[in-house]
């Protein structure tokens, strides 16, 4: 017998533009997003939380490539490069959305995808990618995008539901929260399950928070 | 030519609640001994659970209430159909009328249900759909009926039927050809879920090949495998159990080897099964096996006292 993973995957922004204070941020933020991740993943014994990450800047890598347990799980932090390829990431993820690698066994996987710019490849193509496998259908989708620049039509459509929204963080204190939102609420909606396809809130599994604007960081 | 003895079989059943679960949300049932004028009639079924679906454990009980009824009548007909064509007219019953009497009985019972108990009525809110009434009470179900020359089951959503052949072969009749991915599922509060009821057809021609077990369970125990394989073995197991240590020993292990189950699948966990009944009373060998270290089917444990069935 076994639990039944859910594959948690950072999609993670290192273009140039994200240089300075954004990925110093963005890396604080998820390390301290980890613990609450495991408490979540503590909370639903049954589902066994698994955590990868890939970044894209001039290339499309995976950070952590194995799967790995939330209670194993270090993180190491991402360093900028050059361009924002998203397309080359999505297409890196759709590769192992495929039943297999990832067994039919599984709960819904989440895609968290962090970007603060504008995709410098075909996007569309990586897209279409992850659209066409089983498991990338299905997954919980959350994107965050960082500042003002952050091209949210993109994410938009990466979300996949015009009732869902990409989480704005246009401060370090937005994006922590931001971080803190997508590391949680999206494994619980991810363990819990939804039955009946015809159901509407199969399409919105949770709802995002509402971050507060008025704060004394910095905005981006 | 079919032949029309009379049958009986032994049963068992039991439901365990999900880890962190409030409530229980799977309901059984059984009834008949399967003889031709009282057959042999198992469900279980599966409500939803999430709040989306807050009523389900009362659409499960509505589902296995309202099929045992269905079905009960279903299989008494199975006993007058020996006429030309007869055969003919009650597989196409089972297979085109069955699920849209079964759907509809079951729409009956929920919006009966909540024609009763209304809190938009004491809150002041406007009336909901029928199909968003419906949905609170979303559940799967699984039935089967057994008289002594038909076997047929049908099946709405995930859970797991599993025939044991004479010769001890498992099937799944009602399998999808495909396993669902993740935890979506067809219901019975599903637009037009008659369409998406599955149907077991099997007449028994030949009194030596009678299925000698038949399980049905929820997906509670299905989900606790990490392979597709899994709850195939597991009845495979169980019926080897119910040869070495008997309808007693395996009857008792039950709730532990659910419970095992539920703390990886996470969801209730609810099993019946039917026993032919001379398979059950037959000499059991005197071999000792040594209890492993895992409750399951290959290894039994003492049990807390059993649910009466």
């Amino acid at each position: 017998m076994a639990n039944r993973p859910v594959h948690f995957i950072w999609l993670l922004d290192c273009s140039y533009s994200m240089q300075g204070e954004k990925i110093a941020r963005l890396n604080y933020a998820i390390r301290e997003a980890i613990p609450e991740m495991r408490s979540v993943a503590h909370d639903n014994p049954a589902a066994q939380l698994l955590l990868r990450t890939v970044t894209f800047s001039t290339t499309a890598k995976w950070h952590h490539q194995t799967p790995v347990p939330v209670d194993d799980f270090t993180w190491q932090d991402v360093e900028v490069d050059g361009m924002t390829n998203l397309g080359e990431a999505l297409s890196l993820v759709s590769r192992e959305l495929q039943s297999p690698p990832m067994p039919q066994r599984a709960l819904k996987p989440v895609l968290a995808l962090v970007s603060d710019g504008v995709p410098t490849d075909d996007w569309k193509a990586g897209l279409k990618a992850v659209d066409a496998t089983p498991w990338g259908r299905k997954a919980v989708r959350v994107a965050i995008a960082i500042g003002h620049d952050a091209d949210r039509s993109v994410l938009q459509e990466f979300l996949a539901n015009p009732e869902l929204q990409p989480l704005d963080a246009n401060s370090p204190k937005q994006l922590a929260a931001a971080i803190r939102w997508a590391s949680t609420a999206a494994v619980k909606a991810a363990s819990q399950p939804v039955a009946g396809s015809g159901d509407p809130l199969a399409k919105q599994p949770f709802a995002p928070p509402v971050l507060d604007d008025d704060d004394d960081d910095d905005v981006w | 030519m079919v032949t029309a003895l009379v049958r009986r079989w032994a049963t068992l059943a039991e439901s365990i609640q999900g880890t962190g679960k409030r409530q229980n949300q799977d309901w059984y049932a059984f009834s008949g001994t399967g003889s031709a004028a009282d057959p042999l009639v198992l469900a279980v079924a599966d409500g939803h659970g999430s709040a989306a679906h807050a009523r389900s454990a009362l659409g499960a009980r509505f589902a296995v209430d309202r099929f045992v009824a269905l079905a009960t009548e279903f299989g008494r007909a199975a006993d007058t159909c020996h006429e030309p064509g007869g055969l003919a007219r009650l597989m196409n019953h089972a297979r085109n009328d069955m699920p849209r009497a079964l759907v509809k009985s079951w729409r009956e019972a929920a919006l009966g249900h909540w024609s009763r108990h209304r809190p938009v009525a004491d809150l002041g809110l406007p009336e909901p759909g029928p199909d968003e009434k419906l949905t609170l009470y979303g559940t799967t179900l699984i039935g089967a009926v057994v008289t002594p020359w038909l076997l047929t089951a049908w099946q709405i959503g995930d859970g797991d039927l599993a025939v044991v052949g004479h010769d001890g072969t498992v099937r799944r009749p009602l399998a999808p050809a495909e396993d669902d991915l993740g935890d979506e599922t067809e219901s019975l509060c599903g637009p037009q879920a008659w369409r998406a009821v599955r149907t077991h057809w099997a007449p028994v021609f030949e009194e030596a090949r009678v299925p000698r077990l038949l399980v049905l369970s929820t997906d509670g125990l299905s989900k606790s495998f990490a392979s597709g394989d899994g709850f195939t073995e597991f009845v495979g197991d169980m019926d080897e159990r119910l040869a070495t240590e008997g309808f007693e020993g395996v009857r008792d292990a039950l709730p532990d080897w659910l419970r095992h189950a539920s703390r990886y699948s996470g969801d209730d966990t609810t099993l019946a099964a039917a026993l032919l009944h001379s398979y059950a009373a037959r000499p059991r060998p005197t071999a000792h096996t040594e209890p492993d270290p895992e409750p399951g089917p290959e290894a039994r444990t003492e049990s807390e006292p059993k649910r009466e069935t």
